[in-house]
């Protein structure tokens, strides 16, 4: 493990999953999660395609409920919020959707504002333009600010979809899959984005990817799900450099 | 083969009908629960409005046109020309106004809702609502359904009155008749009890229109032939619906109509 997660181990544990269990028509995704995640600590989580990766970590936002097991964000378990309460965790927690999920009937303002409006009762405009420009400066997209997303490549939609969960100033950013799809340069610029995020807005973060170079740029930790279990966890260079084999060409096949 | 494809639509009905009542309560549930999406219902209501006036007056026109004139000849044979007007617009306020909007609306507006919801769901757009903490049953559906339920009976008020004027033309291509007294043999045989049965329905059929377009649109399938499915079958079940409320409104509307004479 890194000296980084080392240290932050000390530090209060802002997720905990036990035995987590989740099926879909029977068809057993999750079997047995277990995860314990410290503030500000960036874990990468590395798996197959439709082996389960973003169905955890709708769990931890409530979009999916899990069938069983422990599941605490903040100390408190998710699948027994009400609510209200669901609403106050998901603006403590950012989710970065794989396809942007950018509103697409609204510009990249509105897009920005839209949460704002809606959980910090923000009625100030004033206040609410200096925070929408902080944001896109701190994705470098300044001039973006009035247009629609229709008119923004691949890349620069991941940005706006980042700025727009930092908005809030999540704790926890969740990010499934955040350069796929995005060519080899735009990518390695996205991951650094993140790395950027993580030291300006201190936040911790569980990223979903296949990509190898965000998982090394971006990682403290690295999880390896397969048949519903984590079946290796270390960091970068433990698991390149792992003595299991199958770990190892998990490393060179992806 | 022939019993279990039989049993399997019937159970496929009642889960869809199932699936709709729980939504139904649930919007009625969100119906009255801050915060109050004001500004987007406006939007909503004036984007429905703005949309189906061009066709709804078009048709609307044509169909008193056409009904005037399919009805003359034989009104004409024993000497009744005069009840025209009055036979006419009986025929638009109490069934072909709400009927005819209401289908259009199905067919715009239904399938308009259904497809913005299911592609809004298939993009994910629904799931990033709610992890903004935005409850998106308040914000796109109580919105949507809200807009549909007043805004389809200020629309058959237009279709109506576009529809009186159409019957007004087709009576001139002919004959010549003012148009106050065209106005006076239309609204004579026109009573309050006409009306009334008659608006209350036509709110019946926008909240219809709504809540199966937002209904079929929230609980889309993945992929873009989700989306196909969801605004096909939003138009396909809405106008079945309207039909069956219509049968039943006049049903409903006759018992009216013995209890006010």
């Amino acid at each position: 493990m890194s000296e980084i997660s080392e240290h932050i181990d000390q530090n209060e544990t802002l997720i905990e999953i036990k035995n987590l269990q989740k099926a879909f028509n029977g068809n057993q995704v999750l079997k047995d999660i277990n995860l314990t995640i410290k503030r500000s600590e960036n874990i990468v989580v590395l798996g197959k395609s439709g082996i389960g990766k973003s169905v955890l970590i709708k769990c931890i936002v409530g979009l999916i409920q899990p069938d069983s097991g422990v599941l605490k964000v903040f100390g408190r378990e998710v699948t027994e919020m009400n609510q209200k309460e669901l609403n106050d965790l998901r603006t403590r927690v950012g989710f970065i959707f794989q396809g942007n999920a950018l509103y697409d009937s609204m510009t990249v303002r509105e897009n920005l504002e839209f949460p704002l409006r809606r959980n910090k009762i923000m009625k100030d405009t004033k206040l609410i333009n200096e925070l929408i420009l902080d944001v896109l400066d701190s994705v470098g997209l300044l001039e973006a600010i009035d247009k629609m997303p229709s008119e923004l490549s691949g890349g620069m939609k991941k940005r706006i979809g980042l700025a727009r969960t930092l908005i809030l100033k999540p704790e926890i950013i969740l990010y499934d899959e955040p350069t796929t799809g995005l060519d080899p340069l735009t990518a390695r610029e996205i991951s650094n984005l993140i790395v950027k995020i993580q030291q300006k807005y201190k936040a911790t973060s569980i990223i979903i990817t296949h990509d190898l170079n965000c998982a090394k740029i971006a990682s403290d930790r690295l999880m390896i799900l397969h048949d519903g279990v984590f079946k290796a966890k270390g960091s970068f260079d433990e698991l390149k450099n792992s003595e299991n084999s199958w770990v190892r060409s998990f490393f060179e096949t992806v | 083969m022939s019993s279990y494809s039989e049993n399997n639509s019937i159970q496929t009905f009642l889960t869809e009908l199932g699936g709709l009542s729980r939504f139904t309560v649930q919007f009625f549930r969100e119906l009255f629960r801050p915060p109050y999406e004001h500004k987007e219902f406006l939007k909503q209501a004036y984007s429905i409005g703005l949309n189906t006036l061009p066709l709804i007056g078009i048709t609307a026109f044509i169909m008193g046109l056409v009904l005037t004139l399919q009805s003359k000849p034989v009104l004409e044979e024993f000497g009744a020309e005069s009840w025209l007007p009055g036979m006419v617009s009986v025929s638009i306020v109490r069934e072909i106004g709400p009927v005819i909007t209401a289908l259009i609306c199905a067919g715009k507006v239904g399938s308009g809702i259904g497809a913005e919801l299911g592609s809004m769901r298939v993009t994910e757009q629904i799931d990033a609502m709610e992890v903004s903490g935005t409850n998106p049953m308040n914000y796109l559906v109580v919105t949507r359904v809200l807009s549909t339920t007043f805004m389809i009976p200020i629309l058959v008020f237009y279709a109506d009155a576009v529809s009186f004027y159409g019957s007004y033309l087709a009576v001139n291509l002919h004959d010549f008749i003012s148009l106050p007294l065209f106005m006076n043999l239309a609204f004579d045989p026109l009573h309050f009890y006409d009306l009334i049965p008659a608006t209350i329905k036509t709110f019946f059929f926008g909240f219809a229109i709504g809540i199966i377009g937002c209904y079929k649109g929230y609980y889309s399938e993945k992929g873009t032939e989700g989306v196909g499915k969801a605004a096909n079958s939003a138009v396909v079940i809405s106008s079945l619906v309207i039909f069956i409320m219509d049968l039943i409104a006049v049903q409903l509307a006759d018992l009216f109509n013995v209890f006010m004479r």
